[in-house]
């Protein structure tokens, strides 16, 4: 039976390896797309182009070759992150840029097909499987030039038009929002001038989970007082009801228990009379070519006599 | 070039890569702090686990030298070997390390026998967030004020921990002040426990707690990482490494484990934490103006902790039934300088009632201050990370 269950486990473990695997390139986002780039960002050669901005919202580097992107719902594995490119690694929380040029022949971040200005264009990208869809997008055909479509938060938020105007930015390799401020800090900052708060709070949590742990903790050693009660009724081979009439104690105090355990000891560790005991200990030396007496004496040479 | 140029040359360019071509007045300052806490540790006993590290690390990190040559030496400098052993400290991964070892060395009996006692470590925090509002009004943010507070916590892995995540370029000050705050329990605690006690409350007898049974202990750190980490799930690397290593020691099962985690890994990275806090003082870094007022700082949290776990018994005695009063000697052992300051509260009762033995109730608030200093620490970095 116990053979059973572990197989079993076993067996579930290995098939959660793969959902393991493919949660991590779950987290991929398209982050921001531009269909009409005629002096913005710039590839690696100095032209601009359409580019579809990929975002990795784990918090551990992700491995994106293998993954699929297309524009075709009909053909899912119409362009596949080639392998073996160490920037297809994207760093946890970043971005990465690929340019729909229908050029793949650029490098790896060129995919192999364009975007259609003018038009509505899906995107979609599959996991490696080329079936299992990670994330899609359908970007208005009434996206001008020089626009882009955007998510308002990286990774997650609703999807909005970005002009590239002083509150509106377009942000190719970069986050969406960009923040100069730690939104929290600045919170405790204005909100919270003398601390006050929180020490109201922190105190509340702090007293909280330790309460809570206290009261489990009574709570606890009421039932292992109970269970222990029950076991020494049952050890006496009496009932709860016999027990409450011959009053059997319900624990031993902490002196009879020490009582015992001195007995214990002296019975165990009876020595004659003296108060101290001389041992003497073996003292063993690791052993090291270095202090080998072998190698130190010259060795007999073996006589052979003939006969 | 002559062959005596050559020479002439090559002598001038190192006596310039030398410390006494590149000493500043800082730099021996900070060697006299690394010689005063060294003997501290020597002559006076004072945490010489921490402060023999700490203070010969002051030493290894106030060596002057040219640090525009690029040799990659200093604690600061990419690539260099204190860098890479600074990484446990920078990325904050050594004080959880501690933590198991605390948690595989720490018996909970005594908390586990009188649970209430865990509400006194929680009251102690008071010092935490009580130097969170002082930091405030002297003008650091938030986030600084925050790593600056838990000194109070009196718990140095932590409060490295937290400086790590909230203000890294405070550590260095904060780690040290925390230290020699710990060192120095002896001597800020016992004038402040006797100010806020009366003879009476100091002579109050507790009732020996009772057995706690194998099973309990077994119990206690796995719901207490649950219940805490529920909680508070930014305290998950102290929290949880505390009482996994409690586990290892309890479960009797991984008594190897258990004696290393509390022997030679603690050890370990004990010298390492030490020594890379220490080297991380460099004059430089922490000859400022922040330095003072963080030691200011470190101090009233720790008197605000000390005297709120006092005041905190006394009240709780307000509601409890006489033959259950708790010793307000105890209270002081709310923070977590385990433990440091249950000996004091054992020491301080035995001088008023040679027969009044305070050590094994004072350990109860003692690693409850623990526990209470790391969901605090999770608190801070929840809010303000």
């Amino acid at each position: 039976m116990k053979k059973i269950i572990s197989t079993i486990a076993l067996a579930l473990m290995l098939a959660a390896a793969p959902a393991v695997s493919a949660q991590s390139r779950d987290a991929l986002r398209i982050n921001e797309v531009m269909v009409v780039n005629e002096n913005s960002l710039v590839d690696e050669y100095g032209n601009p182009g359409a580019w579809i901005e990929l975002f990795n919202s784990n918090f551990a580097p992700l491995e994106i070759s293998k993954v699929f992107i297309t524009n075709d719902p009909a053909n899912p594995t119409l362009y596949p992150i080639p392998l073996g490119d160490v920037n297809t690694k994207v760093p946890k929380r970043q971005h990465v840029v690929f340019f729909t040029d229908g050029e793949p022949n650029k490098g790896t971040f060129h995919t192999n097909f364009t975007l259609i200005p003018g038009q509505d264009n899906w995107i979609g990208i599959y996991d490696a499987d080329g079936k299992t869809l990670i994330d899609e997008v359908t970007v208005p055909a009434s996206l001008l030039h020089g626009q882009s479509w955007a998510r308002t938060a990286d990774g997650n938020g609703e999807w909005a038009v970005r002009t590239g105007g002083d509150h509106d930015y377009i942000t190719p390799s970069s986050a969406n929002v960009i923040r100069d401020t730690n939104s929290k800090i600045q919170m405790f900052a204005d909100r919270d001038e003398n601390g006050f708060g929180m020490t109201l709070m922190a105190m509340c949590i702090v007293f909280s989970a330790l309460l809570l742990l206290c009261l489990s903790f009574y709570a606890i050693g009421k039932i292992g007082g109970a269970i222990s009660r029950m076991n020494k009724w049952r050890s006496h081979g009496v009932t709860r009801e016999e027990a409450r009439e011959t009053a059997i104690a319900d624990h031993d105090s902490g002196e009879e228990i020490a009582a015992i355990a001195m007995a214990l000891y002296e019975h165990l560790n009876a020595h004659d009379a003296e108060n101290t005991v001389l041992t003497i200990n073996k003292v063993k030396r690791a052993y090291s070519p270095w202090s080998s007496k072998i190698y130190g004496l010259r060795e007999v040479p073996n006589h052979t006599h003939a006969k | 070039m002559s062959f005596g140029d050559f020479i002439y040359n090559n002598l001038v360019q190192f006596w310039q890569l030398t410390g006494f071509a590149n000493a500043e007045f800082g730099n021996f300052v900070m060697l006299a702090v690394g010689l005063f806490f060294i003997w501290l540790a020597i002559k006076k006993n004072f945490e010489p686990m921490l402060l023999v590290p700490i203070g010969f690390g002051i030493l290894i990190g106030n060596i002057p030298f040219n640090a525009a040559a690029g040799l990659e030496i200093g604690i600061y400098e990419e690539g260099s070997v204190l860098n890479i052993l600074y990484n446990g400290v920078a990325a904050g991964w050594y004080p959880p390390l501690i933590f198991l070892g605390i948690g595989a060395m720490t018996d909970f009996s005594a908390l586990i026998a009188n649970p209430k006692l865990m509400l006194i470590g929680a009251a102690a925090q008071f010092g935490i967030f009580g130097a969170y509002m002082v930091a405030l009004a002297i003008g650091f943010t938030p986030d600084q004020a925050g790593a600056i507070a838990i000194i109070g916590g009196a718990d140095g892995p932590t409060a490295i921990f937290l400086s790590s995540k909230l203000a890294p370029n405070l550590m260095g000050a904060i780690a040290v002040s925390a230290y020699s705050y710990m060192a120095l329990v002896p001597v800020i605690q016992p004038p402040l426990m006797r100010l806020f006690t009366t003879k009476k409350e100091r002579l109050i007898k507790m009732k020996p707690a009772r057995a706690v049974s194998q099973n309990e202990k077994i119990i206690f750190p796995i719901v207490g990482m649950l219940l805490t980490c529920f909680v508070v799930p930014s305290g998950i690397p102290l929290l949880g490494m505390l009482f996994f290593g409690n586990l290892l020691r309890e479960c009797g099962v991984t008594t190897r484990l258990a004696k290393t985690a509390s022997n030679a890994l603690t050890d370990i990275v004990t010298i390492l934490l030490g020594m890379t806090v220490g080297a991380s003082t460099q004059a430089s870094q922490f000859l400022t103006p922040q330095t003072i007022f963080i030691f200011f700082l470190g101090f009233m949290a720790f008197v605000i902790a000390s005297s709120s776990g006092v005041l905190f018994v006394k009240l709780f005695n307000l509601i409890l039934p006489k033959e259950k009063k708790i010793n307000p000697l105890i209270g002081n052992a709310g923070v977590s300088a385990v433990p440091m300051s249950a000996r004091i509260s054992n020491n301080l009762g035995l001088e008023y009632d040679p027969s009044n033995y305070l050590l094994m109730h004072a350990m109860g608030p003692n690693v409850a201050g623990v526990i209470g200093s790391a969901v605090a620490a999770g608190v801070l970095l929840g809010f303000l990370a």
